[in-house]
């Protein structure tokens, strides 16, 4: 009889720490915007907790968004999130129309997903009638409604800006993480022999993530004005004889990342990488980067980014230099927050 | 001390204004407005600003500012009146397609009443009115005003499945989010809203103002030859709902629309066409599927003319160009006019000089209601 009661509790015990382990684990409902489906896809088979909704995104003969949300009666009292993407002003009216709506549908909680906040290139007012609209970005993601679980979580990667974090009003919670956990195990899979450092393009890319990567020597550069010309020159580190990877959150037409890796290999590096969060690349700036065939040396190693931005991953597909590094674990993860 | 002896005196004027226009104006046209408030006072500052308020006859500067597209009613606007001026923003964009925006001469609307006209003729366009909007209420106006002629979205205003998403209602949302003005908080003026409740979608943080475009279709069914021949025809109950009363002294008319197996027919519900100049009137115009059907059934009752009135003309892919000018006298195969106002400064663009269009301008009720 306690022979039988001791198996009993243990097996209780077992039951028991095994239980509480899956309760503290959210089940999640992820919607997502049309160009970031392949994103959703990629979080949900990163955990059995996380199950993927739909929307219909139609428009009216007029242009304005026709929306439905399916299964709406189905995620009152569930925890629901909304993956976004504002790649252009076009598509914010229809994703914030469903992003008002989905807090207000007795939800547990409401997270929004913003892998890039988007208008990172004007944040500040340097004169008066300057038009921060990454502050009105920030102000429309604010007025997000409360849901009757709490305000809602915005998960924000490499925003900008330090500062921009400020931007946001009390009503919502942001959370900002960062992809270069994803930069360093891919660094730590490279060929012991390369040594590997690490060059900021300026001081604002140092002050961003010199912390996360100071196991690595560095290299930082800065731009200098000459004339009408903008001069990139190597202000402190050595990068002779090393791979060096530039790192920064963000890259536009890339010209910056072109000048710097001209100054490195000036300076005797071995090879040049580069890594940024967003790839922006706006009007297939891109290509520039590709390796071409016409027999020129290549001018970068490998060029590493994460899917924040659906559309340059789909445009550049498998093309060398570029590697796409997911953002899918990490948000999965932020997800469980 | 004078500071807050300004203040006193300000709020003073402000409460003042609220009273009858004659109070005001007899009041401000004393000669000596400071010694009734405060006999003490004689701070040159506040005697140069009574004496710019009573020359100015109660009438407000305003400083208009506008975006690309309504760059033309802005100018009619400007023209009906001397105390109303036109201001410039650039309209720029970055290579990623994100506005690159700023407001000229910032500073220089400092303490003066500001007002943007806006125009959301597609999603596309409303960030970037949106910023601008948002950043000037904060640049020290004293009062900030959203002239939004036509309030659009007006086709997904409820929710008839859980689920379905009332774009209209986020668009108001996002326009309650406006910051307050030193002034205090945003007027917003919008012309014939789609939906009658949709005016209490707006949170207390904004003040909407709604107006109509019906006072101009009066006016001009006034001028025309027949104007003792006229009927106004509704195309729905919605329509009935919204503009009968404001045209109640007309014969009227109502149609419904029937559910026939998969067709929808229009019939005449209420009211007489026959020989009559019959008018269709509705808020809005979007293919013009109803109004043709509309148009057909009133021929076939016998009316002599068919004409239309819509204040929003949006004919999505230049959809306007179905409707033709009656030049044989024979109302089902055209109309005589087809009335639209400038809320739709594309649709304008694309109408003007072709009949049966005739476009009705919205300036003189804008620039009264930027007195307001």
């Amino acid at each position: 009889m306690s022979e039988n009661a001791a198996n009993n509790i243990m097996e209780t015990k077992i039951c028991t720490d095994a239980i509480v382990s899956e309760l503290q684990k959210k089940k999640v409902h992820l919607f997502y915007c049309l160009e970031c489906e392949e994103l959703a896809r990629n979080i949900a088979a990163e955990s059995d907790h996380i199950t993927l909704q739909s929307i219909n995104w139609r428009s009216f003969a007029d242009g304005f968004p026709n929306l439905f949300i399916n299964n709406a009666h189905d995620i009152r009292g569930q925890h629901v999130a909304f993956l976004a993407s504002f790649s252009s002003p076009a598509v914010i009216f229809e994703q914030i129309s469903v992003i008002y709506l989905l807090p207000r549908l007795f939800v547990a909680s409401f997270t929004l997903v913003l892998p890039f906040f988007p208008t990172g290139s004007f944040e500040r007012m340097e004169e008066e009638g300057d038009v921060a609209t990454a502050f009105t970005m920030a102000r429309i993601v604010s007025n997000i409604p409360i849901s009757r679980g709490g305000p809602t979580s915005v998960v924000i990667y490499d925003i900008h800006a330090l500062q921009e974090r400020f931007y946001f009003a009390d009503q919502v919670l942001p959370l900002f993480e960062t992809g270069i956990p994803l930069l360093t195990k891919r660094l730590q899979q490279l060929p012991e022999t390369e040594k590997v450092i690490v060059a900021f393009p300026d001081d604002g890319a140092w002050k961003r993530f010199h912390k996360l990567l100071d196991h690595y020597p560095t290299v930082v550069c800065t731009k200098v004005r000459e004339g009408d010309k903008r001069i990139v020159r190597l202000k402190e580190g050595n990068p002779a004889g090393c791979h060096v990877v530039i790192v920064d959150d963000l890259v536009q037409s890339g010209g910056t990342l072109i000048e710097c890796q001209k100054v490195l290999a000036a300076h005797g590096a071995v090879k040049v990488s580069a890594y940024v969060t967003h790839g922006v690349f706006p009007k297939s700036s891109w290509e520039r980067f590709t390796h071409k065939k016409n027999g020129l040396e290549e001018a970068f190693a490998y060029f590493w980014i994460t899917d924040s931005c659906p559309q340059t991953v789909k445009a550049i597909g498998n093309k060398a230099p570029f590697e796409v590094l997911s953002l899918a674990g990490s948000i999965a993860d932020a997800l469980q927050i | 001390t004078a500071s807050v002896s300004n203040r006193c005196i300000k709020c003073g004027v402000r409460s003042l204004e609220n009273h009858s226009g004659h109070r005001s104006l007899d009041f401000l046209s004393n000669g000596d407005p400071i010694s009734l408030i405060n006999p003490n006072s004689s701070s040159p500052i506040t005697m140069a600003a009574a004496t710019s308020e009573s020359g100015s006859k109660s009438s407000k500067r305003v400083c208009l500012f506008h975006s690309d597209e309504t760059r033309d009613l802005a100018e009619r606007i400007v023209a009906k009146s001397d105390c109303i001026e036109l201001r410039s923003i650039n309209w720029k964009k970055f290579d990623d397609g994100f506005p690159n925006l700023f407001i000229q001469n910032a500073q220089g609307i400092r303490g003066q009443h500001v007002a943007f006209l806006a125009s959301f003729s597609s999603p596309a366009v409303i960030f970037e009115q949106l910023s601008v909007i948002y950043a000037l209420p904060k640049l020290f106006v004293s009062s900030f005003t959203l002239v939004l002629p036509f309030f659009p979205t007006g086709t997904s205003e409820r929710m008839e499945d859980e689920g379905d998403v009332a774009t209209a209602f986020t668009l108001a949302r996002i326009l309650s989010n406006i910051p307050t003005s030193r002034g205090g908080p945003t007027s917003l003026v919008t012309f014939d809203i789609h939906a009658l409740q949709e005016r209490f979608y707006f949170g207390d943080t904004i003040l909407p103002c709604f107006e109509s475009g019906i006072p101009l279709l009066k006016s001009r069914l006034q001028s025309l030859p027949d104007s003792d021949n006229i009927s106004i025809a509704f195309p729905d109950d919605g329509a009935w709902k919204r503009f009968h009363k404001q045209l109640q002294h007309y014969p009227t008319i109502v149609c419904n629309k029937v559910r026939m197996g998969d067709k929808r027919i229009v019939r005449i519900k209420e009211g007489d066409a026959e020989g009559r100049h019959v008018v269709i009137v509705d808020d809005l115009v979007q293919s013009g599927g109803t109004l043709i059907e509309c148009q057909k059934v009133l021929a076939a009752h016998g009316a002599a003319k068919i004409s239309a009135y819509v204040t929003h003309g949006i004919f999505p892919r230049s959809s306007w160009k179905r409707f033709k000018l009656d030049t044989k006298g024979d109302p089902a195969e055209g109309l005589s006019y087809f009335w639209i106002t400038d809320s739709c400064g594309m649709t304008v663009k694309e109408v003007m000089n072709k009949p049966p269009f005739e476009v009705l301008s919205l300036a003189g009720s804008i620039a009264s209601a930027l007195q307001v």
